[in-house]
């Protein structure tokens, strides 16, 4: 049975079918329309208040360029650095199948990714601040703040992005291949050449795109380390023309320029797919092109370097977790913070996972029925909060809502709110290709067999339920990770453990930083631990 | 009788919010951190002015004194606040332009002649003057001039003029001393500068931790050092150009339920009980004459004041911060 249109389609369904997938579909583009009417509220807030646009003398003045020449120069050789040596590790996975602790390593990789930033920072100050273990082996002129400290930070949270993308993608070239290779008795260069190189090309610019983009819109990293406006990107540009000047049209302007920068890469990353990174180590059985000792050697010392540097900004907590200061203030304060983070955290991916997977309904609905440009429109919008600034969304809608209500208590709301829209790209880029893969597979069938959409939809979580589960996990991470949001809705009395982090480091009382940073990074470490079980079992 | 069932009303509101706290009223206040942190004043001015006030004295805190003034400049007549407390006297001008402050009803015949005060909404509460601190156990000469600092490659911690008291007292010292030559000597401090810090606390605080050589602060600031903590080492730099003076002041605001608690509290801050505290644990200089101090405030340096037309800078203080931000860059 061959649809050639959906209205012909709609004809051949059983009715129940049809009138909840047309529901569904509807529920989606609502859900694409909500995300939309408060990123729109958002800017509307900030144009209201100011009754005025954006301050277009800012674009001639020398310090808009500086910042603006900053943000992509830090975030450029951030999506470099990390795509560069993310290559050579992601060899030394492929071609080393029995490394030890290489689940271990896998299991790392993801958790750096997702690791908030100011367990990370808290981590780097331990080691590289004023007084660090290491800052003595730095030479005179090291300093942590400032573009060495940020892209070090950055580099270490994207490099695991980056291996683990590369990786899965050696991990598909074809056993054929390498048969080939060896009966044409090609040369290392030619298998890199010819082989490997063509598996990476696509992915690689994908990579180097999105790390970019992360690496633009980066906002704590920055604020903690940054160090004064030689070095400011201007996300913290906006947060600054907000909260220290409040010059509302200069953060307009600002906000107009990161969204258009952002934006055209934005545009240039999805016109092609979306980035599997989230793969399971399936190498076992599979064909192994062999190395020489020589080159085994090399990649064993790249692996284990890359260890060690993962290993270091967490291991260099624990000293600061024994000085800390056990007072039941303290205490109480990193349980409480812990509760709220676990609340915030479960309510938003509870949410944004529902979401996610409804405003998928009309994308794959457009897609089966090859309506090219409105899939393309529809994923736009379910995915443009990846480019709109936090910090703009955050506060401009902190400026609408506050005559109209008592933010001091229900900001909470607006922290979930905004979080959610923050982590659906995430989710939409995890669940989409899976999604996808089902309709490609079962479409036909499904409606051949005339199934109803509850058994349709009862088939489809067996099939996505893994990617579905480990998706969670991933934006629960995230959600929970959240500083920026935070740092605008936030109140005194209720503080999340990421911000509670932000204070104590900001105090400079690293132990206490050090010992709530440990804490969020084993509830962290047990979650991850979790994910990983549910994709061997799947 | 009618008078009564508002009054009940009101009170049926307040204790409705605060059950705890039966049915005192609440006076909310916007101050800075450091000023409610376990060692600042907060602590031991709300338990002495809720000794007479019947009242429950609340501290809402931001990270410094500009801060607050931008949390106003957002809420606006929605503010929570009665009194605001840690402006500087430099950001009075823009303060007033919200138009939400209240005129109040204080005498300053105790206040110190010198500080020769006459505003209408704003109350004097500490003052004293910046400077850049060392620890002289590391440091045997200090620089002696903000012009020796500058030229110096001496590490320095200052806080952001944008959201801190004392990074605009820096400001406009170096726009003193400097004149139109000020964005060059902005470039040549930035060279030597380890890191711009958002308040005056974080940046202090990196400072002890052996952050850098030098942190701007307060000529007070050793004494603490000295009370708190019997350390002698730390000392204030005197700088031959004269020292930037700063009047922390505070202000009820027009929006308040209660003024009359509003102005108390005000008249309490500028009482002897109020004077005594701040000194020991804001670490600032009393306003009202013939406090008795400390014998550590003898030691520290007694700078010269510079001039300040503070009408000017408050006019300037938009163009100074355009000139700093874009100099400051490396």
């Amino acid at each position: 049975m061959v649809c050639s249109n959906a209205v012909h389609c709609y004809l051949l369904l059983p009715f129940t079918g049809n009138t909840l997938t047309k529901i569904s579909n509807i529920t989606g583009l609502l859900f694409i329309l909500l995300i939309c009417t408060v990123t729109l509220l958002a800017f509307y807030g900030l144009i209201a208040f100011s009754g005025q646009g954006a301050d277009l003398d800012l674009l001639t003045d020398s310090y808009f360029h500086s910042i603006l020449i900053f943000s992509i120069k830090q975030a450029l050789l951030s999506a470099l650095i990390s795509t560069l040596l993310g290559w050579p590790i992601a060899r030394a996975l492929y071609y080393l199948p029995n490394l030890y602790f290489k689940r271990a390593f896998l299991s790392l990789t993801l958790l750096c990714f997702v690791l908030p930033t100011l367990v990370l920072i808290t981590g780097f100050v331990s080691l590289l601040g004023s007084s660090g273990f290491l800052t003595p082996f730095m030479g005179e002129g090291w300093s942590l703040y400032g573009l060495h400290g940020i892209i070090l930070a950055h580099v270490y949270l994207n490099l695991p992005f980056a291996i683990r993308s590369f990786y899965g993608q050696l991990q598909n070239i074809p056993n054929t291949s390498w048969i080939l290779a060896r009966q044409l008795k090609f040369s290392p260069w030619q298998k890199l050449a010819i082989i490997e190189w063509p598996a990476l090309r696509a992915n690689y610019a994908l990579t180097f795109g999105f790390i970019f983009i992360l690496c633009f819109n980066s906002f704590a990293v920055v604020l903690a380390l940054g160090g004064g406006p030689q070095s400011t990107t201007l996300e913290v540009a906006i947060y600054q023309a907000l909260k220290y000047d409040f010059n509302i049209g200069e953060a307009l302007t600002l906000a107009w320029s990161q969204l258009l920068i952002a934006g055209c890469f934005f545009v240039l990353l999805y016109r092609s797919n979306s980035i599997a990174w989230l793969i399971k180590d399936n190498h076992l059985g599979q064909w192994q092109s062999s190395q020489s000792t020589m080159g085994k050697i090399i990649l064993c010392a790249i692996y284990i370097t890359t260890f060690i540097f993962m290993l270091a900004p967490l291991i260099a907590l624990i000293p600061g977790v024994f000085a800390a200061n056990y007072s039941v203030t303290v205490l109480m304060s990193i349980g409480e913070a812990l509760a709220l983070t676990l609340l915030l955290g479960f309510s938003c991916a509870i949410l944004a996972m529902f979401i996610a997977y409804w405003m998928m309904q009309p994308i794959r609905h457009t897609l089966l029925k090859q309506q090219t440009s409105l899939h393309i429109i529809y994923q736009w919008l379910a995915n443009h909060s990846l480019i709109a600034p936090a910090m703009v969304l955050s506060v401009g809608l902190y400026i609408l809502f506050l005559p109209l209500m008592d933010l001091d208590s229900g900001g909470m709301v607006f922290v979930v709110i905004l979080n959610v829209l923050m982590v659906i790209p995430f989710a939409i880029q995890q669940i989409r290709a899976r999604l996808i893969q089902f309709d490609a597979d079962y479409d036909m069938l499904s409606s051949s067999l005339k199934l109803s959409f509850w058994q349709r939809l009862s088939i489809e979580w067996l099939y996505a339920k893994s990617i579905l589960v480990s998706t969670f996990a991933l934006v629960l991470l995230l959600a929970m990770g959240d500083v920026a949001i935070f740092s605008i809705f936030g109140s005194d009395q209720l503080k999340t453990l990421p911000w509670l982090i932000y204070q104590y480091a900001g105090s400079y009382r690293i132990n206490e930083a050090s010992l709530a940073s440990a804490i969020l990074l084993s509830i962290y470490a047990i979650l991850l631990l979790k994910l990983e079980r549910v994709k061997t079992h799947a | 009788m009618k008078k009564i069932i508002p009054l009940l009303f009101a009170s049926l509101l307040t204790s409705h919010a605060h059950a705890a706290d039966s049915a005192q009223p609440t006076l909310n206040v916007y101050t800075y951190d450091s000023f409610i942190s376990d060692w600042g004043p907060g602590p031991k001015i709300k338990t002495a002015f809720e000794k007479s006030c019947e009242c429950t004295l609340n501290f809402i805190a931001e990270e410094d004194g500009v801060s607050i003034l931008n949390r106003l400049k957002i809420e606006g007549t929605k503010a929570k606040a009665d009194v605001i407390l840690g402006l500087d006297h430099a950001l009075m001008r823009e303060a007033k332009k919200t138009g939400l402050m209240q005129t109040h009803q204080q005498s300053f015949k105790q206040l110190k002649p010198g500080l020769n005060w006459s505003d209408d909404s704003f109350v004097p509460y500490d003052f004293g003057y910046f400077a850049f601190i060392y620890d002289s156990s590391k440091i045997a000469t200090p620089v002696s001039s903000l012009k020796e600092l500058v030229n110096s490659d001496a590490s320095v911690i200052y806080q952001d003029p944008r959201t801190s008291t004392p990074g605009q007292g820096l400001m406009f010292w170096m726009n003193a001393v400097f004149g139109d030559k000020t964005n060059t000597a902005w470039a040549q401090l930035a060279s030597h500068t380890v890191t711009v810090t958002k308040g005056w606390y974080e940046g202090y605080s990196m400072f002890l931790k052996g952050g850098a050589d030098y942190v701007l602060s307060y000529t007070t600031s050793p004494a603490y050092h000295l009370i708190a903590e019997s350390e002698g080492k730390y000392k204030a730099a005197q700088f031959t150009e004269g020292h930037i003076a700063q009047v922390e002041v505070a202000a009820a605001l027009n929006t308040s339920k209660q003024p009359e608690l509003a102005q108390s509290f005000l008249s309490f801050l500028i009482s002897n009980e109020a004077q005594q505290i701040l000194p020991v644990t804001n670490w600032m200089l009393p306003v009202v004459k013939d406090i008795e101090l400390d014998a550590a405030f003898a030691t520290l340096i007694k700078p010269d004041a510079i001039n300040m037309d503070i009408e000017q800078l408050s006019k300037d203080r938009k163009s100074m911060i355009k000139v700093w931000r874009s100099s400051a860059v490396k």
